[in-house]
């Protein structure tokens, strides 16, 4: 029977080929793809403070993101940001489904 | 269209949803919290003690899964936090568990004077039942004189409760030293974390903490659940204050509400990512609305030191103008004047009379808070709002008159009629 940390040794070349793969970054048009959802998506949140909050969280993180230079560090960013597209997806329907009826003040116009 | 949107609410008719300047009283709850809670209200409406189906251990496993996420903000031990109904729960068990745990051989308590209520309160109670305590006054930058507390420390003093970041002033106490303190003296240090929690970085080892009341609703998360933190080395013993079937570790009985515990746990596992950008954008816009005010306005006091201070809560003194009347003319801006709690009475804040502030000025206080939400924007408007109305008052003051034509008001003799 092998022992287990000889097996392991054996197939090292093999793991280490597999994981690259798996890690590698997420294309630019598929980052591009998903920032311009977010920001799809954050326009169509009722609400004015959460609307504004989203935009500009997604622009700030796929801007400091960028920067990542190893690919797993990129597609680990990328699939927490396909993550996320998802909670604001579903948080935008059920802000609008108790939006209030006035809005708030710095949406008005000022008098 | 404005007839539609306008609210009117106690006569008064705005024109939409007043911006939120009010983060110390209460924050949004979190998209993203609100999301991790949903399904516990929805399908997994499971309580986590029962112990023989499916709704139960998912529950339960849910609840473990949050307090995991409220040690690791704090770099404490899951075994450590035990789930509470809020941050004044916790202050009760702290102050009055600790002391009654220990009655026979710790007769002595110390504290501030500018602690939240509900401590000042359990403190009270403690002392009718014959407990000994000590207010430790502050400086006028609200920060308490570590050398004083080192000396008031006797050897029947069974705790040192020291808040970390003061709710109405947003001073922070110097927490690492008051902990070498303690610990050096053999003396629990308990902590008000409720409005520091998420915003300063914490650490319960680095900063020698015994015991720590932790709040959700102020990091953006759901009312009605905190955390209260309990030393296991050295262990901290507390005499619990609900009697019941033992949950918690026989610490605080009563079922574990899964779904805001969960929310809980979400709102710390954001803040313990999103603070460094949190507090360098609040920072920014703090100074935004500092710099806006003063350029147009003079004479504004700020309450409590700058240097020592959690930068999303600013409490400004407008002299010469009465905090009520600049209230009633802010009412497009959620801000406050003193604390939610203490507004019931017509007494200026107690915590501004600790700082030493002058009776006059007190009443003028404003409290502006601004957390994760706040777009500049608003903190725009609340600027040019605010300004308005204290210029707008000054100018039908006749003390502002009599200041500015340099009659010192402190020397005025008002007559009878």
């Amino acid at each position: 029977k092998p022992s287990f940390p000889k097996a392991r040794f054996l197939l090292q070349p093999f793991i280490a080929r597999k994981a690259s793969m798996a890690a590698a970054g997420p294309a630019k048009t598929e980052v591009l793809s998903l920032f311009r959802a977010f920001l799809r998506t954050a326009r169509q949140f009722s609400d004015y403070n959460i609307r504004e909050y989203t935009r500009r969280r997604a622009a700030d993180a796929f801007r400091e993101n960028r920067a990542l230079a190893d690919a797993p560090a990129a597609a680990a960013a990328f699939a927490d940001g396909k993550q996320q597209l998802e909670v604001a997806k579903r948080q935008v329907l059920v802000y609008s489904l108790y939006a209030p009826k006035a809005k708030s003040v710095v949406e008005m116009k000022i008098q | 269209e404005e007839e539609d949107d306008s609210i009117t609410i106690k006569g008064v008719r705005i024109s939409g949803r007043p911006l939120y300047l009010d983060m110390q009283a209460t924050t949004p709850v979190d998209p993203r919290v609100l999301d991790a809670m949903l399904p516990f209200y929805l399908s997994r409406y499971g309580n986590p003690h029962s112990r023989t189906h499916l709704y139960g251990w998912e529950s339960d496993a849910a609840v473990e899964e949050a307090r995991a996420r409220v040690a690791r903000l704090i770099g404490a031990d899951p075994r450590e936090i035990f789930f509470t109904s809020g941050a004044t729960e916790c202050n009760n068990i702290a102050v009055k568990g600790v002391m009654h745990f220990y009655r026979d051989r710790r007769r002595h308590v110390i504290t501030t004077q500018t602690e939240h209520k509900c401590v000042l309160d359990s403190c009270r109670y403690l002392q009718q039942e014959g407990f000994e305590v000590t207010y430790l006054p502050v400086r006028p930058d609200g920060l308490i004189d570590v050398a004083q507390l080192a000396d008031a420390i006797r050897p029947d003093t069974g705790l040192v409760s020291v808040m970390a970041v003061n709710n109405e002033i947003g001073v922070v106490q110097p927490l690492e030293e008051i902990g070498r303190i303690c610990r050096e003296k053999g003396v629990p240090f308990h902590t008000d974390a409720a409005q520091a929690l998420g915003k300063i970085p914490i650490d319960v080892n680095q900063m020698g903490i015994g015991l720590m009341s932790l709040s959700a609703h102020k990091i953006y998360g759901p009312k009605g659940v905190g955390a209260l933190y309990l030393r296991r080395r050295p262990r901290i013993r507390v005499e619990p204050q609900m009697s019941g079937g033992g949950q918690e570790r026989g610490i605080r009985s009563g079922t574990v509400p899964t779904p805001i515990v969960v929310g809980f746990g979400a709102a710390c596992e954001i803040a313990a990512k999103e603070m460094d950008y949190d507090e360098r954008r609040v920072s920014a816009l703090q100074q935004r609305l500092l710099d806006g005010i003063r350029s147009k306005v003079d004479d504004v006091v700020i309450n409590g030191s700058m240097e020592h201070r959690y930068a999303g809560n600013l409490n400004l003194s407008f002299a010469y103008v009465e905090g009520e009347s600049l209230l009633m003319g802010l009412k497009e801006v959620a801000v406050s004047s003193g604390s939610a709690c203490t507004s019931a009475s017509l007494e200026p804040s107690y915590v501004l009379r600790a700082l030493g502030v002058d009776e006059d000025m007190a009443h003028t206080s404003i409290r502006f808070g601004i957390g994760r939400f706040t777009t500049e924007e608003e903190v725009d408007r609340a600027t040019e709002l605010t300004v308005h109305q204290v210029l707008k008052l000054r100018e039908m003051s006749p003390l502002y008159e009599m200041a500015k034509a340099g009659i010192d008001i402190k020397s005025i003799q008002w007559s009878q009629h």
